[in-house]
């Protein structure tokens, strides 16, 4: 099964964006209903009352472990600005879908010689269509045989009280102490430039501007930098740039910054200490070629 | 049967290459007889993710006419371990044994000679790295929203660039401004007028670029040049100036110039791209580089303007083109051409992200992406995922974590004596490489043997067409196999040189006694696109009903031949199965709209026309024949015909256009969900009935570039006429109670169903009069 997070709409979630035409309209009275609501992927994943209410099902791919370091989810298009715009999804699901691909649809069918359309098997065209309810299932209802997975959206409802609020002071302390080793190292106003950007990091995170999947992901960021895990660290301030543009985009700029300069910073220090060591070049030779010419 | 799908199907795996006919006929009278020419679609960077590059230099044929890369067909002729050679590389020519491989034997063999090496890579070291380039062109005469969106897109974009890229800003309105990049933290920019066009020269002269660059050239003629200190105002490292580019894209103001009631904004996007490509062409040629225009309209003033700035003159529409009054048409396509030729000459891309709910003249700009290779991208609005995440998709990496761009490519074909090569089409220019083996008849972009690709991606592909050149009665070549080697030279996205080498060989065949073998090794799926793309090439010059006359006189000519019928009875007509597909998928091709303009504004036509151009035989055919899945109580998901017998009350339907993904619920199933069965517990299977084509679909999304529409629509919905449209209209209006039962969905057309297609087909196929 392909890792991604299902999305559930609820029947009271059919918002303006259901839309009514004039056309069916007068087709649809006939059935004494209300006009069709269209199915629209703004009506996935909405406000989070709704959430409250109806818990989404998630899934994941068992056994990710990099579940954490990425947010997994969809939401839905600008239905305001573009039409039929399609849903967007999250950094965390765009670099794991190389890697799960089903069998693609793309089969079709041949038509007949003649162009006409086959016969349809008897089980298709068992007169005319049902007018009943859907067939139930036979089996009570159960679990989807997937666990759940965070995402933004989750997160408030199934982790509301075990997890304590991320703090400011664990986030930006390690920041400004990355800072101050890059001083001397690295020229002044570099410096200064990502200062200014903590700054500002502060100043949106204290005035409440910032939502709870940005603070949690930037203490995993802080977390990585702090082992020196620079890819890891530069990953996460990637994904949060993809998915939290308008949040993070005036000051993450200065952590992405502060990230390689302490990258470069630690791997100056390393050559220094073990000059003999030498990095292994990774060397491809075709097979069956012992000495290629 | 199923041996020559495997067969097809291997070496589309391995090598990239779909050919029209699997096996050759060996006369070139036979071959203008098969009626579909002796073509392949050619993927050149295809993802191998188990084909390491190796890291020497190919061994080239001696022969300095010949110089083919040394490859498996080569052991065929003569491999024992002893340094004797006959033959050459693809049989062109006799050639010495390479000195180099005179040790090798049966067990010690380099790659290339290995038969599961009819591709390899190698990496060379040639010439300095030099790093990848990115020029964000930016439109400011946008609303608010769109600015910002897009301002947040390209800061965003600035994470995703490897750091070592260069960046450069220019910005356009009334005026066109070129952004100093510096460190410092003042922010310096030339402003050109939008109206006058300037020469490379003169761009250079007023941007300071032109002395020390012919400064650097002298005292290094050899060396390219690495960092040109002149460009370092423009183009700077990303990891460098990220801070301050951040801020400068933060601080861009919408075009502060007042627009009229009435009017247009004034853009300057001739301008501004003339600019762009005069600032790359002075510092950085022949090094992998993309300009990346985002425009929110139409270009109104100075070259390359589309529109004037009077809203109450519409933009051009096909109409105003087939009575000849568009005014600026001419004019501006000509100066884009000027520009993408220039582009191309200097190895550059340009990219078009155009987002607006108007026309923005991509008509008139197409070449500049079709010409270079850049990606062409329409929306509604910079603010839509739509737009965002196929930006995002440009930055995509693989599974090396490299980035799928690659520059500054040349594609060269080799063909044995026997073939000669007719043309190619794709986005690419010719490098007009005149030899022995290019022939004088043109189909797509011919008469050389080389081509040069500025800007692909692992999904480029070429259809590249030959001819036979094997005289009547002559017999069968030598050897019984023809060869042909494909050379792509490019810069991959680590900025290393590589190079790779295809070589194929195919048997060749007698027409008249062989006819059988020729028959059944026909693959219908890569004939049908290299036709389509025949057809959408000729479309852009003739007029559209001459292209489709001349694939109905294609489709009925290779009935005639390849059909088992007797003389005027279109009832005994019938095809083998290896043709069984290829009329319905010209019947789908005919009402495409690469082909028919009808009910889309010119510079859509482009755009799908863009699109059409360069994907693989895949999405190509998605596009020609889109795929229709059904999802119902009765099993699993099941492919179902592209038929209006097809949309049944019980069923949902996804159907994938490439351009649209468009989810269909049937009549019961939208009432069953009206009613809120998907929520009763003992309605789950309901419930994931519904959910099934949703999952299926967010697959295709997440896979697709550009991102596709993405509609959910119901019976009776309005927007359920993307799917009406698609379907063959087997049922109408005017034929529904022939059929008698309430199967299917009648669609309200007039438009010929594949049955009437067919039947005129047969009709004309067994005619002897045509």
């Amino acid at each position: 099964m392909a890792g991604r997070q299902l999305e559930r709409r609820a029947p009271e979630d059919q918002g303006p964006d259901g839309q009514c035409f004039g056309d069916n309209a007068a087709h649809e009275t006939a059935q004494s209903a209300p006009c069709p609501r269209l199915r629209t992927t703004a009506q996935f994943r909405r406000a989070s009352s709704l959430a409250l209410r109806r818990p989404e099902v998630t899934r994941c791919p068992a056994g990710r472990a990099e579940v954490a370091m990425a947010e997994l989810y969809v939401k839905p298009g600008n239905k305001e600005r573009g039409w039929n715009d399609p849903p967007q999804f999250s950094y965390g699901l765009q670099t794991q879908a190389v890697a799960s691909k089903r069998t693609p649809l793309t089969k079709r069918v041949a038509a007949a010689q003649d162009g006409s359309p086959r016969v349809p098997t008897t089980e298709t065209t068992s007169g005319p269509p049902p007018t009943g309810p859907p067939p139930a299932s036979n089996k009570s209802p159960r679990l989807p045989p997937v666990g759940s997975c965070p995402g933004s959206s989750v997160e408030p409802l199934s982790l509301p009280v075990t997890e304590p609020e991320t703090l400011l002071e664990n986030v930006l302390r390690p920041l400004e102490q990355a800072v101050e080793d890059c001083r001397g190292h690295v020229r002044k106003q570099v410096c200064d430039d990502i200062s200014r950007r903590l700054a500002l990091l502060q100043e949106q995170w204290a005035g409440g501007k910032l939502s709870v999947p940005v603070k949690k992901r930037m203490a995993l960021l802080v977390r990585e930098l702090s082992s020196h895990q620079w890819d890891a660290a530069d990953d996460i301030h990637r994904s949060l740039m993809v998915d939290h543009v308008t949040e993070v985009s005036q000051w993450m700029v200065g952590v992405k910054r502060l990230i390689a300069e302490k990258k470069t910073l630690s791997s100056e220090e390393e050559t220094t200490e073990e000059k003999s060591e030498a990095t292994p070049e990774e060397t491809q030779t075709p097979p069956g070629v012992p000495g290629a010419p | 049967m199923a041996t020559y799908l495997e067969f097809i199907q291997q070496n589309e795996e391995q090598d990239g290459v779909r050919f029209s006919w699997n096996v050759w006929p060996s006369s070139r009278l036979e071959a203008t007889r098969m009626v579909v020419p002796l073509a392949c679609l050619l993927t050149p960077l295809k993802e191998r993710p188990d084909l390491p590059p190796v890291q020497y230099e190919p061994v080239l044929c001696s022969r300095p006419t010949c110089k083919a890369i040394l490859n498996p067909l080569w052991v065929t002729i003569e491999v024992s371990g002893v340094a004797i050679a006959d033959g050459s590389f693809i049989g062109v020519c006799p050639t010495l044994f390479p000195p180099a491989y005179t040790g090798i034997s049966e067990v010690n063999q380099p790659a290339e000679l290995m038969p599961h090496f009819s591709t390899i890579e190698y990496m060379v070291q040639r010439g300095a790295q030099s790093p990848l380039i990115f020029l964000y062109v930016v439109d400011t005469c946008l609303e608010e929203d769109d600015l910002q969106a897009l301002k947040e897109s390209l800061q965003m974009s600035l994470s995703l660039l490897p750091p070592d890229a260069l960046v450069g800003l220019i910005t356009f309105g009334r005026m066109v401004q070129v952004h100093e990049l510096s460190c410092e933290g003042i922010s310096k920019s030339y402003v050109f007028r939008g109206t006058k066009d300037l020469t490379a020269k003169q761009i250079q002269d007023m941007l300071g670029l032109s002395k020390p660059a012919m400064l650097m050239q002298q005292a290094r003629p050899t060396q390219p040049q690495e960092h040109p200190f002149v460009s370092s105002r423009f183009l700077q490292p990303v990891h460098k100036i990220d801070m301050n580019l951040t801020d400068l894209l933060g601080e861009l103001q919408r075009d502060p110039w007042p627009v009229t009631q009435g009017k247009r904004p004034l853009r300057s996007t001739g301008v501004a791209l003339s600019i762009a490509v005069g600032l790359l062409e002075g510092t950085f040629p022949n090094t992998g580089a993309r300009i990346m225009l985002f425009t929110g309209g139409p270009p109104t003033q100075g070259p390359g303007m589309v529109v004037g700035d009077e809203l109450k003159t519409p933009i051009r529409s096909w109409h105003d083109i087939e009575k000849d009054n568009a005014r600026f048409m001419k004019k501006a396509t000509k100066h884009y051409e000027m520009l993408a030729n220039r582009t191309a000459a200097n190895g550059h891309c340009i990219d078009i992200y155009a987002c607006a709910l108007d026309q923005t003249g991509l008509l008139e700009m197409k070449c500049c992406t079709n010409l270079t290779g850049g990606h062409m991208v329409m929306g509604d609005s910079f603010n839509t995922s739509l737009f965002k995440q196929t930006f995002q998709r440009i930055f995509s990496k693989d599974f090396n974590g490299n980035f799928r761009m690659a520059f500054g490519a040349t594609l060269e074909v080799k063909t044995s004596r026997e073939l000669k090569i007719a043309g190619a089409i794709g986005p690419c220019v010719s490098l007009n490489v005149k030899g022995p083996c290019v022939s004088e008849n043109e189909l797509g972009v011919g008469g050389t043997s080389q081509w040069k690709i500025c800007a692909l991606d692992p999904t480029s592909t070429l259809g590249i067409y030959f001819e036979v050149a094997n005289q009547h009665n002559a017999p069968i070549p030598q050897g019984g196999r023809g060869a042909i080697q494909f050379v792509t030279q490019y810069q991959h996205s680590s900025t290393q040189k590589r190079i790779r080498v295809t070589t194929i060989a195919r048997n060749w065949a007698d027409a008249q006694s062989q006819l059988r073998h020729i028959e059944a090794a026909f693959d219908q799926e890569a004939a049908a696109v290299l036709m389509a793309r025949l057809g959408v090439f000729r479309a852009e010059s003739e007029e559209g009903p001459d292209v489709l006359r001349w694939l109905d006189r294609q489709l009925i000519r290779l009935c005639q031949k390849f059909g088992q019928y007797n003389k005027e009875d279109p009832t005994s007509f019938r095809l083998s199965d290896a043709f069984s597909l290829y009329p319905q998928f010209m019947f789908h091709l005919r009402r495409s709209p690469f082909l028919q303009v009808f009910n889309n504004s010119p510079d859509e036509s482009s755009y799908y026309r863009h699109h059409f151009g360069r994907q693989d035989l895949t999405q190509s055919l998605i596009m020609i024949q889109p795929i229709l899945y059904s999802y119902s109580f009765h099993g699993p998901p099941e492919p179902v015909l592209l038929d209006s017998s097809s949309i049944l009350a019980d069923r949902i339907l996804l159907m994938d256009t490439f351009f649209q993904i468009v989810i269909y619920l049937g009549e019961t199933i939208a009432q069953w969900r009206k009613a809120g069965y998907q929520d009763m517990p003992e309605y789950e299977n309901f419930k994931h009935l519904l959910q099934a084509p949703l999952d299926d679909a967010q697959e295709i999304l997440q896979a697709r570039f550009p991102m596709p529409r993405y509609v959910n629509t119901e019976h009776g919905g309005s927007q359920s006429r993307f799917l009406l449209s698609k379907v063959n209209p087997s049922q109408t209006h005017n034929n529904l109670y022939a059929w008698g039962q309430e199967t299917g969905a009648p669609i309200l057309t007039d438009d010929v169903s594949l049955q009437v297609f067919m039947d005129h087909l047969k009709k004309l196929a067994v005619s002897s009069a045509s």
